[in-house]
């Protein structure tokens, strides 16, 4: 080996081993952790003071300077924190900050993430952000526009989520994620209120395709002889309404003295994602099913070393909450919630479909770092002492500079209950209460009227 | 893994490192350029005035533009909001957009031009105080009230399709004018925007 091209060996693995100390970033997790300890003290306003800090912003109301990158998800979690409090003006500022810049990360993600994924840190690449995610944030951010009255920008949100849910159904073939019937639920009462009842009607045969939307009839009933859109099941449900009339007739209508609540309750946290490091040897145990034939082997091969062989990879924490039971008060009597969508057990099945390929990620970032170990070592010569504890140093250092990636929007609802009925005309009394957050309010609904009242308890 | 990647991999982890560093803010009269780059797949000012120009054009050779010339006092006119029918939030740019034409108008000593704080207390007397929006079916009866002969407003709709690679929004926005009393469209012209992200 003639001395240029030992050097421009070392070179390379000099760049290599560098290149992680310029990301400079501990995981996304610690960058949450005050955060996260704040909500689960219940202390919303503390949390969001953290968050500001992570984004060197001096307040709520400023955006970062730069949100292209990670701070977009803290931008979405403070925005989830803020309509817990019912700062409803903010959090749609941010939700729509985090919005597109989310939508620019997934659509900028390219090779060379995967590059970096692949060689030395997990949390290397863009965020790609999950179904859920996606279609959470117009879903919540709906609700924003709703609670402040506001059709117009409810309608936005509601044609947005439409783009994405297209994209995910069509392009991606994730035909049946339960958060669309939340999304579709809103985005129905969004069209009924503004009077556009086809639309509306559209949209809430895809919420009546999921469980928890047994309130819907009612207004399916009321809205669709207004409209034109019939679907099997719609037709089902008004041949179902006509057999009730029969036997019950005199039901309330749409004409009488009343106006019409929807409550929307989100409880608890989904879970977030946690780093780990664990012996290769045991990871070959825990994941046998997830890693193919060849990477088994070096993997083993490494093993069998017993030298700074570990893999970092991320998991799942528990979540919270999700088992507390919400309660809802109107003037004093309770209101029955049904669930709407359990969100927690949407990120767990997301996390089942992409675990195995980040564990093959994490081991091949282990065989890469054995191999920038082999290359310093055969450039300064294979029984040079100093090249032997150079190349260790080198493996060591990117051991620990392997970030696992755990980034995820850690304040969505665990889970999201909702109610929708009528009542009379008048001012009305509100409690909410679920996980030791609770929210009262008062409303005056008119005749024909309506108001959506909603709690984020993100304990 | 063979070392011969090495040397490749070192640029392409050292490339994804650096990019992005050395921000600084930028003046628009300084550097003209920045108002070209497109940076989001709402309206800017660049979408607004190219739509404003093709459109104001042709409102200045239109009919009812020489009937307006000719009256004497000039007749009232009230300019409504944009109804938007897009996934996008563009209200501010659309307000923005009417503001121009507004301008444009009160420049133009063709009509009177009655003052949109007036015209937010009418929609508010109109529609209620629980609800105090504009509702396009009612503009009309804001007209009436306000002594308007005709009104301008506009609606923009959009079709907004998203693939793996790519986001595209293609605007399609309406200016129109409205007789009050007959509600007859007197004038429109329509107007193309397209922005994607890719």
């Amino acid at each position: 080996m003639n001395a240029l091209s030992k050097l421009g060996r070392l070179a390379s693995v000099a760049g290599l081993v560098l290149a992680p100390w310029l990301v400079g970033c501990g995981g996304h997790t610690a960058r949450t952790l005050e955060m996260r300890s704040a909500l689960d003290a219940g202390n919303a306003k503390g949390a969001i003071k953290a968050l500001d800090e992570e984004l060197d912003v001096k307040d709520p109301k400023d955006l970062p300077g730069d949100i292209k990158g990670d701070n977009a998800i803290l931008v979405l979690d403070r925005a989830s924190i803020q309509q817990g409090l019912s700062e409803f003006s903010l959090s749609k500022r941010d939700f729509e900050a985090a919005d597109k810049a989310i939508d620019m990360l997934d659509l900028a993600r390219n090779a060379g993430d995967s590059i970096g994924e692949y060689v030395f840190s997990g949390s290397s690449g863009r965020y790609q952000a999950p179904p859920y995610e996606k279609l959470m944030i117009n879903t919540l951010n709906m609700l924003n526009y709703l609670e402040t009255r506001d059709l117009n920008g409810a309608r936005i949100e509601a044609r947005r989520l439409s783009v994405i849910q297209k994209y995910y159904r069509d392009n991606l073939q994730n035909k049946e994620n339960p958060v669309v019937g939340l999304g579709s639920m809103l985005a129905g009462f969004t069209f009924e209120k503004s009077g556009e009842i086809d639309e509306a009607l559209r949209y809430y045969d895809e919420a009546l395709g999921f469980t928890g939307f047994g309130t819907l009839s009612e207004a399916v009933r009321r809205i669709a002889p207004l409209g034109q859109y019939r679907s099997p099941r719609i037709k089902a449900l008004l041949h179902e309404g006509e057999k009730d009339d029969k036997a019950a007739p005199g039901l309330q209508g749409a004409d009488d003295d009343t106006g019409e609540v929807l409550f929307v309750v989100g409880y608890g946290r989904v879970a977030h994602k946690i780093a780990n490091r664990i012996p290769i040897g045991l990871a070959l145990t825990y994941f046998a099913g997830s890693i193919q034939p060849h990477d088994a082997a070096a993997a083993n091969k490494l093993a069998a070393q017993g030298l700074v062989t570990w893999i970092n990879f991320p998991s799942l924490a528990p979540g919270r909450g999700k088992w507390d039971i919400p309660s809802c008060k109107l003037d004093g009597q309770y209101v029955q919630l049904e669930e709407a969508v359990d969100v927690d057990r949407q990120v767990r099945e997301e996390w089942k479909k992409i675990e195995g390929k980040i564990i093959v990620s994490a081991i091949t970032r282990l065989i890469a770092r054995a191999a920038v170990g082999q290359g310093i070592q055969t450039a300064a010569g294979r029984d040079n002492v100093i090249g032997i504890l150079a190349s260790l140093g080198a493996q060591a250092t990117l051991t620990a500079l392997d970030t696992p990636d755990t980034r995820s929007w850690e304040t969505l609802p665990a889970r999201v209950a909702v109610a929708r009925m009528r009542l009379p005309a008048g001012k009305h009394r509100i409690v909410i209460d679920a996980r030791g957050w609770q929210r009262t309010q008062d409303v005056v609904i008119e005749k024909g009227g309506w108001q959506v009242v909603s709690l984020m308890a993100l304990r | 893994m063979k070392l011969r990647f090495l040397p490749l991999l070192s640029i392409a982890a050292l490339g994804l490192t650096t990019a992005g560093c050395g921000k600084e803010v930028v003046r628009g009269s300084n550097d003209p350029s920045i108002d070209a780059h497109a940076l989001s797949t709402g309206l800017d000012k660049d979408d607004i005035q190219r739509a404003l120009h093709e459109t104001l054009n042709n409102l200045r050779a239109a009919p009812v533009m020489n009937e307006w010339r000719s009256t004497n006092p000039p007749p009232n006119v009230a300019i409504f909001p944009f109804q938007n029918s897009t996934s996008e939030h563009i209200d501010s740019m659309l307000d923005a957009l009417l503001g121009e034409a507004e301008t444009w108008l009160v420049e133009s000593g063709t009509v009177q031009v009655i003052s949109r704080e007036r015209q937010t207390q009418m929609i508010r007397e109109v529609e209620g105080q629980q609800n105090a929006v504009f509702n396009p079916a009612h503009a009309a009866r804001y007209g009436k009230q306000l002594g308007a002969k005709y009104l301008i407003t506009g609606k923009v709709s959009g079709n907004d399709e998203r693939s793996e690679d790519m986001r595209r929004v293609q605007y399609f926005l309406f200016l129109q004018v409205i007789d009050v009393e007959t509600s007859a469209i007197r004038w429109q012209r329509k107007t193309y925007v397209t922005k994607a992200i890719k």
